[in-house]
């Protein structure tokens, strides 16, 4: 008996080798890909995606760091390849994880990305300093020269506003993301439709008011009656189906700094700088005009933060309002989904998320502008008016593809081909509006007409021009969410009343921040 | 048995040997190489990939040294080590006594204690997150709960709260596995020690004083060691817990993010700041574990 348990604890120890052994033995090329989601953090590592990888040589290597459209890149690169028959890696980290250590893994190894993603002017420092980064109009495709000949030089990826290193992923936007449907119940079927145009053009005072009416109306029905663009509307004097389930009139995710320390500060940066390569190069003279700014976004954080739903009821200012359990990015979109708020402050990426909570909500969604109380004094951007500033959505590139100028000439000549047929041909538009749910950053808002809501609210803010940019990304690196967001976090989304010093603060730190954080 | 072992203890031991030097001393070596240059991750400064090329002398070492967010997260880190070296070693001394004391069930209990090492640092994180942030805050401790503490709510939104908090977590983990190491020691005391004690008209405190912890100093010298190492160490729990927030980032966490923090990412700072750490932690952990030793009773 001891003789046969010795062979069985020998012939398992020979399996066990074996199996490492086989596992080892993996192609080269295909082992870095697990090796670079498991570099970074724990947390990082769980919230990656790991795409199917080619065994063996494949010719050009994608790494994409916008885990949105992961599985559409995937089904892009397919199809191309059953088209040319070439064998092309594409790796996509998932959602929301941080892409620099394993973007930086990757481009230490032998096989390095193609094709990779930059996201704004911040990002390209990095690259074009280890001459990652090719500059575009040196590209050996000529349908790909074309391709960048015709981007909008506002667009560009460029640090001197002239030298384009990146093509764009799509275009984005955000705003107060409203359901038709919840205004055709507050203020009835008929005029709902009126509202909507109303508030898009309201004046921030109006806006104020509708706030503090709706808010009334939820508490206990009072059925005021509000100015919008001039016009008057009643709330419906009964509750009807939907407006029962609100609890508060502004979705939001308190834990989640980029929320309200990106985008929502962006719109009043976008009042002193007319881009990011404006906001990069900005003096201190100049960061000085964000003062009234600044002051603006605080009341108009005041006024949302004050009106937040929660899931049982009104969601107060205090500890509750930053749990990372129950003030996250899911809840907000959970809270929204259910009816239980008017307004969340998204972009059009939160499509495939309220869609998997609530399908039925979808396709009456649109979008509001992100309002203010600005006065004439603080636009500093020629042409720019407070009105103009009011009806406007931030409408901008999130994301660049780039190419490797450190890849051999073959690999950067195939992924400059691939990126063609991407953006140019039928069928490579098909995967980006359809499979990715992008708006094309080359579309032309007269003919294009889009499935998703959101998309083609934002076709229709471009169509008429009324757009800002994202002026925060030229600001320093981390100073926006995580510097200012972070300290609007930890001090006042936990105070249940601001009082006009607060604001004052929240200005005068986020400008001695940015001063600070630039000259370091 | 002897013969066969020193016949066959190269080859034994050779892969052993081969990973440890390829994965932790070659890579250490290379990092405290690339702690000298101008390192940013993809590339050295001046666009190379040479290291040589971009030698910066100690400049990394002194920036590290002078940055605010490194010496805060060094104080927390210090600060949080004191109080859960003590803590930890505590609950696992009240455990092993306890369990060692029952002689029905005492495997089961051994295994209960044991089970939360079992869990990752990350999965930990959120569990107690959440317990922190609703069980406690709500149920229990909150303004509606059973006891209202003030102290025991809303403990990962303050600095020092979630100070306390974290040890809470980490004591819940390792508490079982330092429970583990002093049974182990426990059971090594001969009993003719305790006979000869109570023979002397000794009370349980006298006996626990005199005799227990003496003969515990071999476990106390690897619980002290590790403990102390895991405190400095602690990276996971700190990232699921807090993230950082409310000041609450620990030196391996600040190391991680430093090349978040700077653009084009400084990762040759990084790697100052991680050797300087190591450094820091040997110090500690080999003094610590040459004053414990030099208290071992041979019995």
């Amino acid at each position: 008996m001891r003789r046969y348990g010795k062979i069985a604890a020998f012939l398992l120890a020979v399996t066990m080798l074996a199996g490492t052994a086989g596992a080892c033995t993996n192609s080269n090329k295909a082992s870095n890909q697990t090796t670079a989601a498991q570099n970074g953090t724990a947390a990082e590592a769980t919230a990656a995606a790991t795409a199917p990888v080619a065994e063996g040589e494949y010719d050009f290597y994608i790494f994409n760091t916008k885990g949105e459209n992961a599985d559409a890149l995937q089904a892009a690169v397919d199809a191309y390849s059953a088209k040319t028959g070439q064998n092309i890696k594409v790796f996509s980290l998932g959602s929301g994880t941080n892409a620099s250590d394993a973007l930086n893994t990757e481009m230490n190894s032998e096989n390095m990305p193609t094709i990779f993603s930059i996201m704004n002017i911040q990002e390209l420092k990095t690259w074009t300093e280890g001459g990652f980064a090719l500059d575009l109009s040196k590209a050996t495709n000529s349908d790909f020269k074309a391709l960048v000949d015709a981007i909008p030089s506002s667009l560009y990826l460029t640090n001197d506003g002239a030298t384009n290193y990146g093509i764009p992923y799509n275009v984005e936007g955000y705003g107060y993301i409203v359901d038709t449907e919840m205004l055709a119940d507050l203020f009835g079927a008929d005029t709902a439709a009126n509202v909507l145009k109303d508030i898009k053009t309201a004046t921030y005072t109006e806006w104020e008011a509708l706030i503090v009416a709706i808010g009334a109306y939820i508490k206990d029905g009072t059925a005021a009656t509000v100015t919008l663009s001039g016009n008057s509307y009643a709330l419906a004097a009964q509750k009807g189906e939907l407006a029962s389930k609100l609890t508060g009139v502004f979705s939001t995710a308190g834990s989640q700094t980029w929320t309200y320390g990106d985008h929502m500060l962006n719109v009043a940066i976008d009042c002193v700088f007319a881009n990011s390569a404006a906001a990069a190069s900005a003096t201190p003279e100049q960061l000085d005009l964000l003062k009234g700014p600044f002051l603006a976004y605080a009341k108009a954080l005041d006024l949302k933060t004050t009106y937040a739903a929660g899931a049982d009821g009104a969601l107060v200012r205090g500890p509750e309002f930053i749990n990372t359990t129950t003030a996250g990015y899911d809840a907000e979109v959970q809270l929204f989904a259910d009816h239980k708020a008017v307004f969340m402050k998204q972009g059009n990426w939160v499509y495939g998320n309220i869609q998997k909570v609530n399908a039925d909500i979808v396709d009456t969604l649109t979008f509001v502008p992100v309002k203010m109380p600005f006065t004439d004094a603080d636009i500093q951007v020629p042409g720019m008016t407070v009105d103009s500033v009011s009806r406007s959505i931030p409408v901008f590139v999130p994301n660049y593809y780039a190419i490797n100028a450190k890849s051999s000439a073959e690999e950067q000549e195939k992924a400059e081909a691939f990126l063609v047929w991407l953006n140019t041909t039928e069928e490579g538009q098909k995967f980006v509006i359809e499979d990715m749910a992008f708006i094309p950053y080359n579309a032309d808002p007269a003919v294009t007409k889009l499935s998703n809501s959101l998309g083609q609210s934002i076709l229709e803010y471009m169509s008429t021009k009324d757009t800002v940019t994202n002026a925060y990304a030229g600001a320093p690196t981390n100073w926006s969410g995580l510097t200012v967001g972070q300290k609007i976090m930890e001090n006042y989304l936990t105070k249940e009343a601001w009082e006009e010093q607060d604001y004052q603060d929240i200005a005068d730190y986020a400008i001695a921040q940015w001063k600070d954080m630039a000259a370091s | 048995m002897e013969k066969f072992y020193k016949k066959w203890f190269l080859p034994l031991a050779l892969p052993a040997i081969l990973l440890f030097v390829g994965v932790i001393l070659i890579p250490f070596l290379v990092g405290v190489l690339y702690s000298f240059t101008g390192w940013r991750g993809a590339y050295f400064v001046g666009g190379g990939k040479n290291p040589f090329e971009a030698f910066v002398g100690i400049s990394n070492y002194v920036k590290a040294l002078h940055s605010e967010k490194f010496m805060n997260a060094l104080v927390y880190t210090l600060k949080y080590t004191l109080i859960a070296t003590v803590w930890i070693n505590a609950v696992g001394l009240c455990l092993a006594l306890l369990v060692n004391k029952i002689s029905r069930g005492a495997g089961l209990f051994r295994t209960v204690f044991f089970m939360p090492n079992l869990l990752g640092g990350l999965a930990l994180g959120f569990i107690w997150s959440f317990i922190f942030e609703i069980v406690y805050s709500k149920f229990v401790f909150g303004v509606d709960g059973l006891i209202h503490i003030p102290f025991l709510t809303n403990m990962t939104q303050d600095n020092t709260k979630a100070l306390f908090a974290l040890v809470i977590l980490v004591s819940w983990q390792m508490g079982g596995y330092m429970m583990m190491i002093f049974v182990n020691g426990l059971n090594g005391i001969s009993q003719d020690l305790y006979e000869a004690a109570r023979i002397d008209g000794a009370n349980a405190f006298q006996v626990f004083r005199n005799i227990t912890v003496p003969m515990l100093m071999p476990a106390f010298t690897i619980t002290f060691f590790l403990t102390l190492a895991n405190s400095f160490k602690l990276l996971d729990q700190n990232i699921a817990l807090t993230d950082g927030n409310f000041g609450t980032r620990m030196l391996a966490t600040q190391i991680l993010r430093t090349t978040r923090d700077t653009n084009p990412p400084d990762y040759g700072m990084a790697q100052a700041e991680a050797v300087i750490f190591f450094v820091m932690i040997a110090l500690v952990t080999l003094l610590q574990v040459y004053l414990t030793k030099r208290k071992e009773i041979e019995a």
